[in-house]
């Protein structure tokens, strides 16, 4: 196989791709996480995202319908999370699991009769730039519009987070629930929030594997994305920009093992399939060890229960 | 303008407590108003109905003869309410500024402005971008204050503002009041300590069970007069009688105590060399953050410095653990009760046997004798006057002086040689101090010793029979109690020399 330059940049091109779900689920999760809210049905909300994008692609034939439904999903689904967590004050780690599991056989159920249904082609933006441009082409053109929002997303996050009075209400929030109540912010409303935007992210997460990446319903086609993306948020230390890079390492070295397989390095497969987490991890430990940064970032109140006094 | 501010019949019912039972009080700006009781009296509850943390099940407050209806705490921020908790409401992780910023309606530009103009007219300095958490907790209190100075209140309510300052911070403080009074600022002081009422406030209205007891000029009260209507009888005075026969055996001796740390927030030991007799009380004074918390880990076992000789009772055990430590009858009293003497978290039995694996028979095979530690953790209840005999309590739900009794009465009833505390009555009313005070002096005239790191003068004088001064990581020549005056101790905790 020719190492040539084109070849390059077609992979980068597929490295960017298949990193999009997890940027936008973890982009989602991190907000939620940021104001304190541990929801481990990212998963699961993926999933349901991912099988009701693409039951409306084919009960609608409108793409723009199934990826609008599928964020909706997403929403709907962190709807009960939060309902159960924020107003009946159930533990995080507990609802999240269930939420998982709920997701994905509620999944597997409606699913049933869309498994082996051929997806519908996803409209991708300068495809003539893509062809025309070497090397650059195939990294910057020629991508679903999906695509570029991922990845604008962590800057707009981080931005979000940094600059706006809303992002530092969520922060705050994050940091103590009682000194932001004893402030007159709405905690549970700001909560409900943030919990129903991580869950239009992961559900447009899924709807990007169901209609864009792999075009197809397939049971499970998650295939434990949503736990990466959980992961990726906690070792990024809840950087968006960390979170990215995370994003683009998995799905790099996600990509080039299998290259590396097909190629047929003599190596175990095994650990060519363990790389891509082994890589993840180690780079975040890594590029993360500042630990007055970890601690400014992360968000003290986590996964903690809170009520309003009365 | 001026402001009144009047409280009326003001009752709050929590279940098995009436926290607020019928208050009705009356303040008037250009004046400090006390507002004084135990833990527990009802005082806190009164301010988080004021600043509307919580909603009264009955009664009114008027503002300037305005009905207020205070259901969340936005009304009281909207009718110029401020409030300074004694648990800050500060986020620890962002800087000042956007803890200033949160509840701004302004933009960040013209905010800093005022912020700055605020720092300039009341002489405080803060860095306004470096996050919270790198403050000490005076600072910490300012930007609570400077939240308040912001909205521009008519009302401004301190809770317990004293109980984490040191006394130049305290002394800072009590200006700033005094200068937003004249401001015409009302402000309401919430307190258990007598002599800040009398060195500061005007008018002190005093609270016991929910009620208020009293309403009065602090002018016509003394120390006594305030601490019996505050307790409700008279508090008998305790003294020790100073243990002063050279002829007893010594128990505890340090030799070249040195530590060295590289972290900027621990202070290095330098040298220091102290031995202590049978029935002796060693008091060791000083400002918080002189070295206090590393020596009370290094006695403790905690931290293990190399060639330091710890010799108790004729055994070298300089590099014991603290659980070794206990087994040969040492006993410790940490300052931070929640975090460090106490797991919140657990129950009163279990928290009772936490420091006792070796002894009795606590546990049989691996085993937890759930029975025999509830039956020695009720004695201890009964034996300390701890204020329930419900072993199955979390600890968390204890007010402070009954979570020290507990603890005190954990580490006493082993029946220690030495008793080593750190501010044991850090935070207490007086009469859980009252209580502390007798208990530590029982020690000594059961012939144990014991070492008191504390930083307030009043009890060591109290309690010790020789004293020394740790300033900057070292140890101040130890004086005979008898020899030592509060000024003198107050020179010497400054850093100034006294021969």
């Amino acid at each position: 196989m020719s190492l040539d330059i084109s070849f390059i940049g077609v992979l980068i091109g597929s490295i960017m791709a298949s990193s999009v779900p997890l940027i936008l689920a973890a982009s989602g999760e991190l907000i939620t996480e940021r104001s304190g809210v541990l929801n481990l049905g990212v998963e699961g909300m993926m999933i349901i995202g991912a099988i009701s994008g693409f039951a409306l692609m084919v009960i609608t034939d409108n793409l723009f319908i199934a990826i609008i439904g599928s964020m909706l999903s997403g929403v709907i689904i962190s709807l009960i999370f939060g309902f159960l967590t924020q107003s009946l004050l159930t533990n995080h780690v507990a609802t999240g699991l269930a939420l998982t599991i709920f997701g994905i056989g509620l999944s597997a159920m409606l699913g049933k009769n869309f498994v082996g249904i051929p997806g519908k082609d996803f409209p991708i933006l300068f495809s003539s730039l893509r062809e025309s441009i070497p090397f650059f082409g195939p990294i910057l053109f020629g991508h679903s519009i999906v695509l570029y929002f991922a990845f604008a997303l962590p800057f707009l996050t981080n931005y979000f987070l940094k600059k706006t009075k809303l992002g530092l209400v969520v922060r705050a929030v994050g940091d103590s629930p009682v000194s932001a109540s004893n402030q007159g912010i709405n905690v549970i409303l700001v909560r409900y929030c943030c919990i129903l935007y991580g869950g239009g992210m992961c559900g447009l997460a899924g709807a990007y594997l169901s209609l864009i990446y792999t075009p197809q319903w397939i049971e499970n086609m998650t295939a434990g994305r949503g736990w990466i993306a959980l992961a990726l948020v906690v070792f990024a230390t809840w950087s968006p920009i960390k979170v990215l890079i995370g994003a683009i390492i998995f799905g790099g070295i996600s990509i080039l093992q299998l290259h590396m397989q097909a190629i047929g390095f003599r190596i175990p497969v095994q650990f060519l399939i363990a790389l891509p987490y082994l890589m993840t991890i180690i780079v975040l430990v890594v590029i993360s060890r500042d630990s007055r940064k970890i601690k400014l970032n992360t968000p003290t109140s986590l996964g903690r229960i809170f009520y309003k006094e009365k | 303008m001026a402001t009144d501010l009047r409280i009326s019949n003001i009752s709050k019912i929590y279940p098995g407590c009436v926290a607020n039972d019928n208050v009705s009080l009356q303040f008037k700006s250009g004046k400090i108003y006390a507002l004084l009781g135990e833990n527990g009296a009802g005082k806190s509850t009164l301010v988080k109905i004021l600043s509307g943390v919580i909603s009264p099940d009955n009664g009114e407050v008027f503002l300037n003869e305005k009905n207020l209806k205070l259901s969340s705490p936005l009304d009281a921020k909207k009718n110029k309410i401020g409030m300074v908790f004694q648990h800050f409401n500060l986020f620890e992780t962002l800087s000042v500024f956007e803890n200033l910023s949160i509840d701004a309606t302004e933009d960040n530009k013209s905010l800093r402005v005022r912020i700055n103009e605020i720092l300039k007219k009341y002489n405080f300095s803060i860095d306004l971008d470096v996050p919270v958490l790198n403050l000490s907790a005076g600072q910490k209190q300012k930007v609570e204050i400077i939240r308040c100075l912001l909205r521009s209140p008519k009302v401004l309510i301190m809770d317990e503002p004293t109980s984490v300052l040191t006394e130049q911070e305290t002394e800072e403080l009590f200006i700033s009041l005094k200068k937003f009074c004249d401001e015409g600022i009302l402000i309401i002081y919430i307190t258990h300590k007598l002599k800040e009422v009398l060195s500061l406030c005007d008018e002190v209205a005093v609270m016991r069970k929910g009620k208020v007891v009293s309403v009065s000029q602090t002018q016509n009260e003394k120390v006594e007069t305030l601490a019996s209507k505050m307790v409700g009888q008279k508090l008998a005075k305790i003294k020790k009688k100073i243990n002063t026969s050279k002829n007893k055996d010594e128990i505890f001796k340090v030799k070249h105590l040195n530590f060295y740390s590289d972290d900027p927030f621990e202070t290095n030991l330098v040298n220091l060399n102290f031995s202590l007799k049978k029935g002796e009380c060693l008091g060791i004074a000083g400002i918080s953050g002189n070295g206090q918390n590393e020596l009370f880990q290094i006695l403790s076992g905690e931290i293990i410095t190399p060639d330091t000789s710890i010799i108790f009772r004729n055994k070298e055990i300089a590099k014991l653990n603290p659980k070794q430590r206990r087994e040969y009858l040492m006993a410790f009293s940490p300052e931070d009760r929640i975090s460090q003497a106490a797991v919140p978290e657990l129950k009163i039995y279990e928290n009772v046997a936490l420091n006792n694996f070796k002894s009795s028979n606590f546990f049989e095979k691996g085993l937890v004798n759930e029975r025999k530690i509830k039956e020695h953790s009720k004695k201890i209840l009964s034996d300390f006057s701890v204020n329930t005999d419900n072993v199955e309590l979390k600890s968390q739900f204890l007010s402070g002086g009954n979570l020290q009794k507990l603890i005190l009465g954990r580490e006493l009833i082993t029946a220690p040689e030495l008793l080593i505390c750190y501010n044991p009555t850090w935070g207490l009313d007086v009469g859980a101090i009252n209580y502390i005070h007798e208990t530590l002096i029982k020690i000594n005239d059961e012939e144990k010793s014991t070492i008191l790191i504390s930083t307030d003068t009043e009890e060591l004088l109290k309690l010790s029979d020789r004293i020394a001064v740790i300033y900057k990581g070292k140890l101040s020549k130890i004086m005979p109690s008898v020899e030592v005056t509060p000024e003198k101790l107050g020179i010497l905790m400054g850093g100034g020399s006294i021969d």
